[in-house]
């Protein structure tokens, strides 16, 4: 007992030396290190400046805000898309591989195409590798829900990234992380961390302060460390998406699987003729409907043929109360790459072995007997054979079927080896006879595809265990084998190869319902026609679904009968049955199958002459057909809204009074109570009653306590829209209450919001903010509960299909080099085009060419825009706006400033981002050319340029002249009438006429000779000869429509694609000089002095002239004047003056001399003095100072 | 891409909402057979008008008319008559704009181009500011009235601002030469309209209205309300109608005199009906009776009265809004962001059947309709288009 109590067990040693200990002490000490040594610093002192503090966190926190977005996908998300992206040869593929194997324990062998993951408990993550060129670069930009930006350590930045960064910036900026590799190049371990610091500083100032940069660090067997694989997976598991505006408008699909499904003999006929393909991929962005239009990348824009959902190929597992994932759930998909051990098909269920796990068994006595010890087995062979096949394993299946069970008798190979008995006009009738229109795509083709997914899902979960359901996916599936085999004569071979292999257990094929029918879409054609063999259809259906051995007999009948239209119309009465128990018939009244546009017949109602001229009535009169026509045959009916009540009822009769008394304030409030309690049976109860939350998969029960139309003494009980708001209010609460309990996928800022939100909710009544987040939680639980009671069918009808639904998109005459070069390391993405985006319009594009850009961008100078899902090539024109609204066109792009660029394409809506390039070529620089957004659209521009006509006088008059060489034609000239016109000189004018020569005349002057394009201006002073005239317009600019969609994916993807030159391009191309205009040349002026004419007046003229204006100045003389030419002669006495005068002068200037140099010696005497005594006293003050100095460091050193 | 798909449509029928939803949907159409097989064939004058309507408020649109030639015999002179029975319409951009003008013609009146303009002016450039002239009141469309007390008031549940949203009638005038002219003001909404949910009818509090008389007696006003009062005494005593009686030329062409009423529920829904009796227009009248004189107009009292049970019959029905405004709430709520909206109407009316229909053509939006057995309503609800409003600049 003792020995018990006292055993005591080992206590932790902490580290006393070594790295760690070291850091532990700084990491604490640190903190509280600075406040023990320096406690007034964190206290503050100033009212000021805590308030100046306090201010600077509000703002802060405010700018931290975005304005709330609602996130309308409910359910189960998508894969969350992460793109490795990084320059060649810095790991991508490693990388990949490496984190694969950390989640699937799988190895890789070649990364291709997206690759799923499930990377926990409720959370997938789809991997794309980025290709290094700029097209795949923007592709994959667009769809990043991460980015894993792959720098090499050793080497530094390189374009691609950047040019990355830039690309994902304007298109929305999703999550990113760096990720560092190729850092255990370095030796010297303090350049290595310089490098680091200073990568992750360059990184930041292109991200954000604190953006993650991940470090790997070496490699060990060919790997990243599983440590470093590890942490990485940790920081991408926790990763939020973004909401970005454009994504989350647009549904849009990053193709995993791409399958080409044209009828071989097609191909055979022609190898170029347009296919038929089929994409799969998850649905993300937004809700997907039916007559979506799609724009697929580097392609161009198609109709769908078909759409489908198919069983998720990688689900999640069942949410159990587990921790992790067990291996079994740790799935993965990725088709491209040929791996994944399930595929899951609209009509199959593909499992694949890896090769180490294949067993043959021996089932069978072929395959069977040889054992799978020998390499050159046959049925290994066919296996292998089988595996490389050219054609996809869809394709083949299509054509052929395999049989599981070897118990029954394989009824393909009948059905196979009697086809040729199988009569097929019946078939072919049923498919020529389909015409879809717009309008005609009808409901009945969308619920086929809808019911048969249900069937198809019922037959997945039971045909492995029941042999009932089993054989009905087999009849089916001989159906569809009969019709493939009819189409696929030539591949009949197949069929063998298949009878052999049906035995081997290496694939197994659960097929439930038919492929060709829908993959063709003409059946909806037929549909009309077969609504009356509908029910006898559904007859053979139900027989087979309940009898196993009826089997064989349905398919004669099938065979017999109508085999073609078989799959088609039982979904029809699946579909009808559907309809017809959920809403009542008024759904079918107002949709079903009459449709109005279809019907030829017209009557008019409206019309109601009786008179007699039959005779020459026409025919739509005659079948005119009189009484309320709710199915809207009407062709030409009258179009008013109003509704004429044609009979009145009596409103003075007492039971009518009594009818709608309640319906009024004056009647009975409780009676009106009840009835809107009925009300809340009728929409409240149902929606708000009891709803299945779709994120958690949990249902809620309606508690009467909680409800407020339990609470029956309330006088206006469910009515009260407060009332209503509280209990939505309440409903969304306990939604996101438990959406937290689940650790459902809230981002990390709206788990905090919540917080606050509930923090308000308790407290006072929540900012502005925080209303928003509130209504858009209301909504997003609105739009839940409301749908959540209808069936999938109509759900899809009404919604279209959900985010994160795994689809089947077939769509028809694609280019056959989308085929021919496909390349599965190029994603693809197939994108939803909105309402409108299809039209082509001029945009106007708030533009900045990229500061790293190289160039200048020209006007009219062919760029490549990517916007939207789209990239195409383009003609714009740069423009500013000048300050009175006037477009004025730039010949180039400015320098450091924003322009605006007009160019043709297709629309997109405004605030969507903009990006240019000039070349897609790998060798470029920076290739990046500009950015932008979208400012407007529009049909027409109205772009102006500056436009200055030059003309000469050709004949002056007074204040007028004739100007010629301006225009061209008098009709030009009728157009500028009354412009502005002005001369070198300044001289201002007009435009008044062309000119004309007189009636009468005879054209004696040269411009009178019938010339045109010569006007009469008229000026506000007489100009010259030698005068150039100016006339200063506006002109308007057109921007070309041209563009042309950059189809990368329709070549071999290492040509760059070439596309329209430029005019720089062009004259390098065909050697051709740069035009130059002499007159443009800026050359020095010289101006030669004016020499003006004397003026002479006629001298009969002067005479005639007053005195005052006759010319008086008169000419300067040649010759001097006498005066100053003559000589002088002095007398005696002045020569005495003027020698005494002259001595005088000598004397003064001699003694002013003196005087002045006297006067500078004594000058120097003094600045020599002084410069003496100056140095003395710098001499003084210099022994003081160094004394005080002295004496200072004394005392200094002493204290 | 470059070459314009053109849906292709059939009649005459439906004429207005084809060209609305093309327009915001911009989807080119191609209508055939539009009234091929009439005596009088082709697109009527009022559809031309509002062709022309649609075109002076947007730019770049293209309408082609195929001509078709018949020869008219109605006159007694065989006058070859070019109209067309094939018309293809291709829409552009929406700007709407101020000042503008437009001559709605006679042969229908205002209300009929005013539903398709003001939810074409929602989503344009600019708000638009536009005088319709014409026929203010008559029996076959909503009257202006109608459309100023109830029409505009619905458009704020899907948060359209009330501000600049406006209709003031100027003149009245009433068929056969109507003379009236109103100015509509509809501001652009900025991003998108807002679902609704919008099945709260609550009760009848008050019944407001406005009579009109133009170029008759200014008495048959107050004769009108007095008759009408007489039946609504029986239900609630709050109800005032006003009179709006017009002479001069703001009274317009010709004579005549209606109600609209608009019943004003405790939850702010608008029900509203409305009735207008004038002489009937020359073609109506050919057909009618060879007689050429006048026929007598409907007394007031008895207008007063069909007024009066056009609403009771309005509000014993239920839903949120009138039979007459069914098609422009599915319209709406069709337009919303990819929100549910929810609406109670009461029994379908051809007109919203039809609509619902063109909705699920154009914009690929399907109601969900279910009835409601204890009060005999029906719910509508769908998942909006997610139409923005796209033409609009963005500073």
């Amino acid at each position: 007992m003792a020995m018990d109590q006292e055993q005591s067990h080992k206590s932790h040693r902490s580290h006393k030396a070594g790295a760690s200990a070291k850091k532990k002490n700084k990491k604490g000490n640190s903190e509280e290190d600075g406040k023990n040594k320096n406690p007034k610093a964190f206290a503050f002192n100033s009212a000021v400046k805590a308030k100046r503090l306090q201010s600077r966190a509000a703002e802060k926190e405010q700018r931290r805000l975005h304005v709330p977005t609602i996130d309308r996908s409910t359910g189960e998300q998508p894969p969350f898309v992460v793109v490795v992206q990084g320059p060649p040869k810095v790991g991508k593929s490693l990388l990949i591989k490496c984190l694969v194997k950390h989640y699937t324990k799988h190895n890789l062998s070649e990364v291709r195409g997206p690759i799923t993951v499930v990377s926990g408990k409720s959370r997938r993550v789809q991997f794309i590798e980025c290709p290094n060129d700029i097209n795949g670069m923007i592709d994959a930009a667009k769809i990043a829900d991460l980015a894993l930006m792959l720098v090499d350590g050793s080497y530094g930045f390189e374009m691609e990234t950047f040019e990355f960064l830039n690309v994902l910036q304007n298109h929305g900026f999703p999550k990113v992380m760096g990720v560092l590799t190729h850092i255990d190049k370095f030796k010297d371990v303090k350049k290595l961390r310089k490098t680091k610091q200073r990568l992750k500083h360059r990184f930041w100032t292109e991200i954000r302060d604190g953006a993650k940069l991940f470090y790997l660090s070496g490699l060990i067997h060919g790997k990243y460390p599983k440590r470093e694989t590890h942490n990485l997976a940790r920081f991408i598991s926790v990763m939020k998406t973004q909401q970005l505006s454009w994504r989350s408008s647009h549904p849009y699909i990053l193709v995993d699987r791409f399958e080409d499904v044209t009828p071989p003999e097609r191909v055979h006929a022609n190898m170029k003729c347009d296919r038929n393909i089929t994409l799969y991929g998850y649905l993300r962005g937004s809700n997907m409907k039916r007559g979506t239009k799609v724009h697929i990348t580097g392609v161009g824009d198609f109709a769908l043929t078909g759409v489908a959902s198919l069983a998720d190929p990688c689900p999640l597992p069942s949410s159990g109360k587990k921790k992790g994932l067990r291996d079994k759930e740790k799935l993965f998909y990725a088709p491209m790459s040929g791996l994944g051990e399930l595929l899951y098909d609209k009509d199959a269920v593909y499992v694949n072995i890896n090769d180490h796990l294949v067993q043959f068994s021996k089932v069978d006595e072929e395959t069977g007997s040889s054992g799978k010890g020998k390499p050159n087995d046959v049925g290994v062979t066919l296996v292998k054979t089988l595996q490389q096949t050219k054609y996809s394993i869809d394709e083949k299946l299509e054509q052929s079927f395999i049989n599981l069970f070897s118990r029954k008798k394989p009824p393909a190979s009948d059905n196979g080896h009697a086809k040729g008995n199988v009569p097929d006009g019946q078939h072919h009738d049923g498919h020529s006879g389909g015409h879809v229109s717009i309008l005609e795509e009808d409901a009945n083709h969308s619920g086929d595809e809808v019911s048969e997914d249900d069937e198809a899902g019922k037959n997945n979960l039971t045909g492995d265990s029941d042999s009932d359901g089993f054989d009905e996916g087999n009849d089916y599936a001989t159906d569809d084998d009969l019709e493939d085999d009819e189409q696929m004569n030539p591949f009949s071979h197949d069929l063998n190869e298949e009878v052999e292999l049906h035995n081997g257990r290496l694939r197994r094929k659960v097929t439930s319902s038919s492929f060709g029918n829908n993959d063709h879409l003409q059946d909806s054609g037929d549909d009309l026609q077969e609504f009356d063999d509908d029910s006898d259809n559904d007859d053979v259906h139900d027989d087979k679904l309940h009898s196993s051995s009826e089997s064989s007999e349905g398919d004669d009948d099938l065979n017999s009968g109508d085999e073609a239209d078989h799959s088609s119309k039982w979904k029809e009465s699946l579909l009808a049955r559907a309809m017809s128990r959920k809403n009542g018939n008024l759904m079918q009244l107002v949709y079903g199958p009459s449709l109005p546009v279809l019907s030829t017949t017209s009557r008019d109602a409206d019309d109601s002459s009786e008179n007699d001229e039959e005779f020459f009535m026409p025919k739509g009169e005659r079948t005119k057909n009189l009484g309320d026509n709710l199915s809207g045959d009407n062709l030409n009916a009258e179009d008013s809204s109003k509704f004429t009540n044609t009979h009145l009822k009596d409103w003075s009769d007492e039971d009518l009074i009594k009818s709608v008394r309640d319906r009024f304030v004056t009647g009975d409030w409780s009676k009106a109570a009840q009835r809107g309690e009925g009300e809340g049976m009728g929409d409240d109860g149902t929606v708000f009653g009891d709803f299945e939350d779709l994120e958690t998969g949990e249902v809620f029960k309606d508690i009467p306590g909680d409800n407020n139309n339990g609470g029956s003494k309330n006088i206006i009980k469910g009515n009260d829209p407060e009332m209503e708001e509280r209990r939505l209010k309440k409903l969304a609460l306990r939604a996101k209450f438990d959406a937290q309990a689940n650790g459902s996928d809230l981002s990390d800022e709206e788990d905090h919001n919540k917080k606050k939100f509930h923090q308000n909710q308790a407290g006072e009544a929540g900012g502005y903010f925080d209303k928003l987040k509130t209504e858009i939680e209301l909504r997003k639980q609105m739009n839940i509960s409301e749908l959540a009671d209808l069936d999938d069918a109509t759900r899809i009808e009404v919604e279209g299909f959900k985010i994160g639904t795994y689809m089947r998109l077939e769509i028809h005459d694609v280019p056959f080099e989308m085929v021919e070069h496909f390349d599965p390391c190029h994603p693809i993405i197939v994108g939803g085009v909105g309402l409108g985006e299809d039209n082509v319009g001029y945009m106007q594009v708030r533009f900045k060419r990229h500061r790293w850009h190289r160039k200048i961008l020209k006007t009219r100078d062919p760029i490549i825009i990517s916007v939207g899902w789209r990239r195409y090539q383009t003609v714009p024109v740069y423009t500013i706006e000048d300050r009175n609204g006037r477009y004025r066109m730039l010949k180039y792009t400015p320098e450091h400033m924003f322009c605006l660029a007009m160019f043709w394409g297709p629309l997109v809506p405004p605030q969507t981002g903009v990006l240019a390039l000039q070349t897609l070529n790998n060798q470029a620089g920076f290739r990046i050319a500009a950015t932008g957004t979208v400012q407007e659209f529009n049909h027409e521009t109205k772009i102006m340029k500056k436009i200055k006509l030059v003309g000469h006088p050709l004949k002056i008059f007074k204040k007028t002249a004739l100007i010629k060489d301006m225009f061209t034609s008098d009709l030009e000239i009728a157009k500028f009438e009354g412009a502005a016109i002005r001369t070198v000189s300044g001289i201002r004018g007009q435009v008044k006429k062309a000119a004309k020569a007189e009636l009468g005349d005879k054209p004696k002057q040269r411009w009178e000779s019938g010339k045109e394009g010569v006007a009469r201006c008229t000026f506000e002073d007489r100009i010259l000869m030698s005068d150039i005239v100016f006339l200063r317009a506006w002109t308007h600019v057109e921007v070309p429509q041209f563009y042309n969609p950059v189809t990368t994916s329709l070549q071999p993807r290492d040509q760059t694609w070439k596309g329209m030159k430029t005019i720089a391009e062009l004259r390098r191309k065909n050697n051709l000089p740069i035009p130059h205009n002499r007159d443009s040349d800026y050359k020095a002026i010289e101006r030669r002095p004016r020499k003006f004419n004397p003026l002479v007046i006629p001298a009969r003229l002067q005479a005639a002239l007053p005195f005052e204006s006759k010319p008086k100045n008169k000419p300067p003389r040649k010759r001097p004047l006498l005066e100053n030419r003559r000589a002088v002669v002095m007398e005696p006495h002045e020569r005495k003056v003027h020698a005494l005068v002259q001595n005088l002068r000598e004397i003064k200037s001699e003694k002013t001399r003196k005087l002045k140099l006297k006067e500078q010696e004594k000058r120097k005497a003094y600045e020599a003095e002084k410069l003496k005594d100056e140095q003395l006293s710098k001499k003084r003050q210099r022994e003081e100072r160094r004394e005080r100095y002295r004496l200072q460091d004394k005392k200094r050193r002493k204290s | 891409m470059g070459k314009a798909a053109y849906m292709k449509l059939k009649g005459s029928f439906h004429f207005r909402q084809r060209l609305l939803l093309a327009t915001l949907s911009t989807k080119a159409i191609l209508i055939e057979d539009i009234r091929s097989d009439e005596t009088s064939p082709g697109l009527r004058s009022h559809e031309v008008s509002l062709l022309r309507l649609i075109e002076k408020i947007s730019d770049d649109c293209s309408v082609e008319i195929n001509e078709t030639v018949w020869i008219d015999f109605s006159d007694n002179f065989g006058l070859l008559v070019r109209v067309g029975t094939k018309l293809r319409y291709k829409p552009g951009v929406l700007v709407g704009g101020k000042y503008l003008v437009h001559d709605c013609g006679l042969s229908r009146s205002i209300g009929y181009f005013l539903e398709p303009l003001i939810l074409l002016g929602l989503f344009g450039k600019k708000a638009l500011s536009i005088t319709l002239k014409g026929i203010t009141n008559d029996s076959k469309d909503p009257s202006v009235d109608t459309f100023r007390t109830t029409t505009l008031h619905m458009l704020k549940r899907f948060g359209v601002s009330l501000e600049g949203l406006e209709l003031k009638i100027v003149n009245r005038g009433a068929p056969p030469l109507g003379g009236g002219e109103i100015i509509l003001g509809v501001p652009i909404v900025p991003t998108g309209l807002t679902a609704t949910h919008w099945v709260d009818e609550g009760m009848v509090k008050s019944i407001r209205g406005v009579t009109f008389s133009t170029r008759v007696s200014p008495q048959i006003g107050s004769r009108m309300i007095y008759a009408a009062r007489g039946i609504f005494n029986r239900f609630i005593p709050d109800v005032h109608i006003f009179t709006d009686h017009r002479s001069g030329p703001s009274g317009g062409r010709s004579p005549g005199y209606g109600v609209s009423l608009v019943a004003e529920t405790t939850t702010g829904c608008l029900i509203s009906t409305d009735i207008a009796i004038s002489h009937p227009k020359p073609e109506d009248m050919d057909t009618m009776e060879d007689s050429y004189e006048k026929p007598e107009m409907l007394p007031p009292e008895d207008v007063g009265v069909q007024v009066a049970s056009i609403l009771l019959g309005e509000i014993e029905q239920g839903g949120v809004v009138d039979s007459t405004h069914q098609g422009l709430v599915f319209l709406l709520c069709a337009l919303c962001p990819p929100d549910v909206s929810k609406v109670r109407v009461g029994k379908l009316t051809p007109y919203g059947i039809e609509t619902l229909r063109n909705i699920r053509d154009f914009l690929d939006v399907k109601f969900v309709i279910k009835p409601d057995p204890t009060t005999n309503t029906v719910i509508l609800k769908c998942v909006g288009c997610g139409m923005k409003n796209l033409s609009r600049k963005v500073a």
